[in-house]
């Protein structure tokens, strides 16, 4: 062996790092390329601001305009996080859809000697990274036309970030799953992972209380890490206001995050076994240089 | 009264100004001149990007020319689309045509609607033109469940379902197997010469394809047209000329271009082999054989294998661009 | 082989017809081929619309407001349809080579938009009718129907008005954007917001809501809810008589923008290659 030859066990992490890097940069690519940078700024703008100033004026036709009051704040900071739940949901079934039915790429992608679910888990860093710029522009528009009151030095960071990566991990994990999903049907769903993740604002706690809703949808929405990382964000972003949102205000922080831990690993681990049986499946079918010619 | 007529038809792209190139035009036909008479089946031979694909689009009103005039059954593409329409259609090879989710003959009936035909005829002539390509078993069949050759075939199918006068069919074999693609050209000859009245401009790169079905050929290479005959005249053009085929033990791409200047030298081609290379010639005569001979024994080169042979569509292309089709569409230099 | 059947060729408004049943048959029997539908269309909106029934459940709104989510979330069905597939679609046909093979048929595109329109009518009203009736059995929503004719003038009209700007779009998006997906994408949740989906559109103000106007289904929204719910009028924009007459000039203006926007698009996709891109 010369000195410069790569143990095949440096070689395989190369290759996974690699992966997802060029796969990232594919999935910003795709996501971004397409217009000139202001256009695409204020495309990514105008989307979440709107469906945010449909809470704000639902809020007001009923309550008048004041936003300053708790249930609005943790309503809003809610509905401004749940952009990302959207984003990594929809990230991973997209690329698979744009792959395959519009690039026609995922079969060479499936022939070359990569992880598919690191390039599919990279493919959607594209769109996170958009979620993650309209979840700012969301909160900025909040503080400053809505006086919501985020304080810049009141933000528990340490437990923010906590929260954040627990929360991706999640987030990505029902993304795998929801995309492993999409490997085996035979349709342009295109709109799957957007109405899905539109679906699962029921069963969030994002901008209603769950103990509002009837029992059976009250247990969906505890079996999933969602309510409980919104949570979490809440108390570290507005710390008074987020405490008093009546969900979990017997749970302290602490123990929060150890639920969200155990979520994010099980959802790991059933992504990791939702994917293996349906790529699996898929490949029986025949599926992955499909095109649904619609 | 011309099926086909173009006069010093010319067609230009504007290119939008990007990132990585300035703005500029691309001339993808220039001074075409084309008589296509009615009853001829008539041949655009070119390598891709030739100007074949942009001819039908202008010819079919789906693109006007920029200079020029182009007129079918006697009527302006430019002044006159509308009634162009009711006499053409077209069929484009290696595009599907249709909704996947519905079966073929709803596809196929869909289109016929579109032509004013009542359903019943078209439910009739659907079935009897599905029996001729071999395709009555999958009539109900969703499209989207098709092979590519088998869409192909729907596809073929629809441009005859309408009774044109005009046909106009790009590439019409692409995509399909040795056998479906004969079908087709057997199809297409009689469609042709069972009626003297419809005319039909096929464009294609496969050689034998416009040698084995067209009564005449134009040879078009980017957007210019440089010949225009029937198939064995233009070998004929030829004839005068010697066409050989040798293989060499070895000769690379700069000795090739040194035996270029060997006087008698008309077109040539080299292509590197496994055992050496081959040389596919258009030499003046015979007698230039022998210094082609003695060229080669002077760069330590054997001759293996050598035979004159007929000219093909093939050889007259090379001799009129100076390059094999594939050469041009891999892009070669000069 | 010479073929044996024989076929004619009709003209004028029995070709027209013929086209727009043509065009219409994909849409119509699409929904019951592809049962897909039955769970993308229907069941995922649905669950949007539970979740904004919660949200005012949780705001603790008067009932009123329940129901109209759920008139929100049914006609939403009409604007996914009018974004996705009519202003889009002569961008997909033309990525599909459809539109080529259209426009080379010697039928009228107008034909072949209205039996886009029609089709896709159909096969939203069937949607918007099952998520109604879910949307109203599972929340008890009561309705007192004012005028049952008014009602059926306002429904017909927001629906001309709606379908002619779709057809209108239609040439639009082809002619200017190479980009439809993202253009409809963009459209979705400002209309969403200021046609007012979930709330009385009267909340913005005169100015705002009558800019909201353009989009027929601000108005036949608001129509419509001044006519079933009994507070409707009280938190009405328009009355709705002003309200019909408005939408009757919506759908005669779309109608001729929808003829001009596509007989300029026919002209300069001929002229600049826009129909069919690629260059052979």
């Amino acid at each position: 062996m010369t000195s410069t030859e790569l143990s095949p066990d440096v070689r395989a992490k190369t290759s996974a790092l690699q992966t997802m890097r060029t796969s990232a940069w594919l999935g910003w690519k795709i996501e971004s390329n397409w217009t000139d940078p202001l256009i695409f700024a204020i495309y990514s703008i105008i989307r979440p601001i709107s469906t945010a100033a449909i809470l704000i004026v639902m809020y007001l036709v009923i309550r008048g305009g004041e936003f300053g009051q708790p249930d609005f704040v943790n309503m809003y900071i809610g509905n401004a996080f749940f952009i990302l739940v959207g984003a990594a949901i929809q990230g991973v079934s997209f690329g698979i859809l744009d792959d395959r039915e519009h690039y026609r790429t995922l079969k060479y992608i499936y022939i070359a000697p990569i992880r598919v679910p690191v390039y599919l888990v990279g493919r959607s860093f594209g769109s996170i990274l958009v979620a993650m710029f309209s979840v700012l522009i969301t909160l900025l528009f909040g503080a400053f036309f809505l006086k919501i009151p985020i304080v810049f030095s009141e933000i528990n960071w340490g437990l923010f970030f906590a929260a954040i990566v627990l929360g991706l991990l999640a987030m990505i994990s029902l993304g795998i799953i929801l995309g492993s999903w999409t490997l085996i049907i035979k349709n342009n769903a295109w709109s799957l992972g957007e109405s899905l993740g539109a679906g699962l604002l029921i069963f969030s706690g994002a901008v209603f209380p769950l103990n509002i809703l009837p029992a059976p949808l009250q247990w969906i929405g505890s079996a999933l890490p969602i309510s409980y990382w919104l949570a979490l964000i809440r108390r570290a972003l507005v710390p008074e206001i987020g405490r008093a949102y009546p969900m979990y205000t017997d749970v302290s922080d602490g123990r929060l995050i150890l639920i969200l831990l155990g979520f994010t690993l099980a959802y790991l681990v059933i992504a990791a076994l939702v994917y293996k049986r349906l790529d699996f499946i898929a490949r029986e079918r025949g599926n992955i240089d499909m095109v649904s010619n619609y | 009264m011309f099926a086909v007529e173009t006069e010093a038809l010319g067609r230009i792209y504007k290119i939008k100004k990007t990132r990585k190139e300035p703005a500029h035009t691309l001339i993808a036909l220039d001074n075409v001149n084309l008589k296509v008479n009615q009853g001829e089946l008539f041949g655009l031979l070119g390598p891709n990007g030739a100007g074949k694909t942009t001819l039908i689009k202008v010819l079919t009103t789906l693109l006007g020319p920029s200079s020029g005039t182009a007129r079918v059954n006697g009527l302006d593409v430019a002044r006159q689309p509308e009634e162009i329409r009711r006499q053409i259609n077209m069929v484009s090879g290696g595009e599907t045509s249709g909704y996947g989710l519905l079966t073929v003959r709803e596809n196929l009936w869909m289109f016929t609607q579109f032509y004013g035909i009542p359903s019943r005829q078209a439910n009739e002539r659907i079935m009897e033109l599905l029996k001729i390509v071999g395709l009555e078993d999958r009539a109900n069949t969703k499209s989207s469940n098709l092979s590519t050759g088998l869409r192909q075939k729907m596809n073929i199918v629809r441009g005859f379902m309408t009774d044109p006068t005009v046909l106009f069919l790009d590439e019409p074999t692409l995509g399909l197997d040795v056998g479906a693609a004969r079908d087709v050209r057997r199809f297409v000859r009689e469609w042709v010469s069972e009626d003297p009245r419809r005319t039909l401009l096929l464009t294609t790169h496969y050689m034998v394809e416009a040698e084995e079905m067209c009564d005449r050929v134009a040879i078009i290479n980017q957007g210019k047209i440089l010949a225009c005959d029937t198939p064995q005249r233009l070998k004929e053009s030829l004839s005068s000329e010697g066409v050989f085929s040798i293989q060499v033990s070895a000769l690379d791409q700069s000795e090739f271009e040194e035996l270029k200047q060997i006087p008698g030298f008309r077109q040539g081609t080299i292509k590197q082999i496994e055992s050496g290379a081959e040389l596919e010639l258009v030499l003046a005569d015979d007698s230039v054989l022998a210094g082609l001979i003695g060229f080669l024994a002077a760069k330590g080169s054997s001759i293996i294998t050598l035979h004159k042979r007929e000219a093909t569509l093939e050889d007259v292309f090379i001799s009129l661009v100076g390059k094999s089709m594939k050469d041009v569409e891999n892009g070669a230099a000069d | 082989m010479a073929l044996q059947t024989k076929v004619t060729r009709r003209s004028g408004p029995r070709l027209f017809f013929q086209t727009v049943i043509g065009r219409a048959y994909p849409r119509i029997i699409g929904t019951q081929r592809d049962l897909a539908w039955l769970f993308f269309d229907i069941f995922l909106p649905f669950l949007s619309m539970v979740a904004y029934v919660y949200i005012y459940r949780a705001l603790k709104a008067p009932e009123e407001y329940i129901g109209f989510v759920v008139l929100g979330s049914a006609m939403t069905a009409y604007w996914l349809n009018i974004l996705w597939a009519m202003s889009s679609q002569l961008y997909w046909e033309k990525e599909t080579g459809n539109l080529a093979l259209y426009i080379i048929s010697p039928t009228s595109m107008m034909a072949i938009l209205f039996g886009m329109a029609s089709g896709g009518l159909f096969a939203t009203t069937v949607r918007a009718l099952v998520i109604l009736v879910i949307g109203n059995w599972l929340f008890h929503v009561s309705y007192t129907v004012v005028s049952f004719w008014a009602l059926f003038l306002v429904f017909v009209l927001t629906m001309a008005a709606l379908y002619g700007l779709g057809m209108m779009l239609s040439s639009l998006f082809l002619l200017f954007n190479r980009e439809a997906w993202h253009t409809a994408n963009l459209l979705q949740a400002p209309v969403m917001l200021f046609s007012g989906f979930y709330f009385p559109v009267r909340v913005f103000g005169f100015w705002a809501a009558a800019a909201a106007s353009i989009i027929p289904l601000t108005l036949g929204m608001d129509a419509i809810r001044q006519l079933v719910f009994p507070s409707g009028p009280l938190l009405g924009f328009l009355s709705v008589k002003v309200e019909l007459i408005v939408l009757s000039i919506l759908s005669v203006a779309f109608l001729f923008g929808a003829f001009y926007t596509l007989r300029l698009m026919e002209r300069l996709a001929i002229r600049l290659g826009r129909i069919t891109d690629r260059l052979g």
